[in-house]
């Protein structure tokens, strides 16, 4: 199986040099779920944050989907984006937008038409079991059905790679159930690749899954 | 209310930017005639040894454009009252030969003096007279009048724009999260930055409209029953249906050289 992700002697600093993580390897092939763990402060969300192309590396590789971040350009960067799935821990949903809206925006940058569009946040709404809640705006909604919309976002375009970080930090237990539900058939059914930052892996997980932790600046897998 | 403020702050300055093309405009179309009459009331002597063309005079500086015999007969017989035939004739016949000439443009006095050199430079040309300090005080003050408006103009478009500029990053600023948002899912810049273009286009729209109307109203209300018969005269100057198209290309261009300047400033998604 191919490598979606490729991470060659990565080194990433924040902007005063202080180095967050140092000369880290590991690769992640197609379809392989994911847990990065790690004390806070660590660079867990550093790390995922230069996945998909928001912190440059300051040494080393690192290719996503076939594309060397850090030598590609914005515009590829861009492109790479569109078939990643993002899921954050504070939703980063539009406020000013419905729910339906807020789920179809891959497409809407794919230059899907209004119709795919309508279909497809029903029937990704209806997915995440938020099939009433389309035309409500996100502050109406729980912190756990805001997450469910933010996971219906990041799967709306099929992407090939799912990027979590802490899905379920601020989630009671039913919510994160959901939300580990829904990511799990994703891996399961689309054969997604999923990387989850979290404190904690979830106690009920069905999915054989690799599991790497961040200490010291490095990056280790725990076998 | 704080949306409509929000949208005045941009439209208010943007406006004072195509008032000031507008009075230019204006200014520049009914000056046009004010200096048509300086360029045709204005002409030189030239006193040569002997007849010369128009075509000679030409071929000694292109600016000439016409150019009149002064007929020598009516000149000796004004200067020389109760002079005998004979001794009419001998002045007649050693007087030079004078031409008033008239210019193509309307020129600066830099540019008479470099004509009335070229013409000097011909030996048959024994004199030439400019009249420059007459001529230079009507043109020094056109020049001065025309100047300052220009530097007003500039001056209030400079500081219009950047108000506009600073109302386009408290838009950037009220929209962060939803650009933020589009751009980590890869949306391209044009596509993230629509909401500003979107807003400001429409108040583009808005600016060229009240405009329009202001200079509409000055032509067809205040200039027609104002009694002043310059007014009422250059009425038609005031506002012409071409000037929509300026006022509207010139809003349009301000806006989106403001959202690019703004837009371009983002370093990204900050988090």
């Amino acid at each position: 199986m191919s490598n979606v992700i490729s991470v060659s002697h990565l080194t990433l600093a924040y902007e005063d040099d202080k180095e967050i993580i140092k000369d880290v390897n590991f690769n992640i092939k197609k379809g392989e779920f994911v847990f990065i763990t790690g004390p806070s402060g660590s660079g867990k969300s550093t790390l995922l944050k230069a996945l998909y192309g928001q912190i440059k590396p300051r040494e080393g590789s690192l290719v996503v989907g076939g594309l060397d971040i850090t030598t590609s350009s914005a515009s590829k960067l861009q492109e790479l984006r569109t078939h990643m799935g993002i899921i954050f821990q504070d939703y980063k949903l539009v406020n000013e937008w419905t729910v339906a809206k807020n789920v179809v925006l891959p497409l809407m940058i794919a230059g899907y038409s209004i119709d795919v569009q309508d279909t497809q946040s029903k029937r990704l709404l209806k997915h995440v079991k938020l099939s009433e809640h389309g035309d409500k705006y996100p502050l109406e909604l729980s912190g756990g059905e805001q997450q469910r919309v933010g996971v219906a976002r990041a799967l709306a375009k099929n992407p090939v790679v799912i990027l979590a970080d802490e899905p379920t930090g601020n989630l009671d237990d039913y919510s994160s159930n959901v939300i580990w539900d829904l990511m799990e058939n994703a891996c399961q059914q689309l054969d997604t690749t999923v990387l989850v930052v979290t404190h904690k892996i979830p106690s009920i997980f069905s999915l054989p899954y690799r599991h790497f932790i961040i200490e010291n600046k490095g990056v280790y897998e725990v076998h | 209310m704080k949306s409509i403020k929000n949208h005045l702050m941009f439209i208010l300055p943007l406006m004072a930017i195509l008032l000031g093309v507008e009075f230019y405009l204006v200014f520049d179309r009914t000056t046009d005639s004010y200096e048509k009459g300086l360029k045709e009331g204005y002409s030189m002597l030239v006193v040569s040894k002997t007849p010369v063309s128009l075509d000679y005079l030409q071929s000694l500086n292109s600016q000439i454009s016409s150019s009149k015999k002064i007929k020598r007969q009516e000149i000796v017989t004004e200067i020389a009252k109760g002079v005998s035939k004979i001794n009419e004739k001998k002045i007649l016949n050693v007087l030079p030969h004078f031409y008033s000439i008239h210019l193509g443009d309307y020129l600066g006095i830099d540019e008479l003096e470099v004509i009335k050199k070229d013409l000097e430079t011909d030996d048959n040309i024994k004199r030439v007279e400019t009249f420059g300090s007459a001529y230079s005080s009507s043109y020094r003050l056109f020049s001065f009048i025309k100047l300052s408006l220009k530097i007003f103009i500039v001056f209030m478009a400079v500081v219009s724009l950047f108000l506009i500029i600073k109302q386009m990053e408290i838009w950037k600023y009220a929209h962060r999260q939803r650009m933020q948002v589009m751009e980590i899912f890869g949306a391209p810049l044009m596509l993230r930055s629509g909401i500003l273009f979107k807003v400001a286009i429409i108040d583009a729209l808005l600016a060229t409209i009240f405009t329009s109307l202001f200079f509409l109203y000055l032509k067809f209300q205040w200039a027609a029953n104002s009694g002043i018969d310059m007014m009422m005269q250059n009425k038609e100057e005031l506002f012409k249906m071409t000037d929509i198209v300026v006022l509207l290309v010139t809003a349009l261009l301000i806006v989106i050289i403001a959202v690019y300047s703004v837009v371009f400033t983002t370093k990204g998604e900050e988090e």
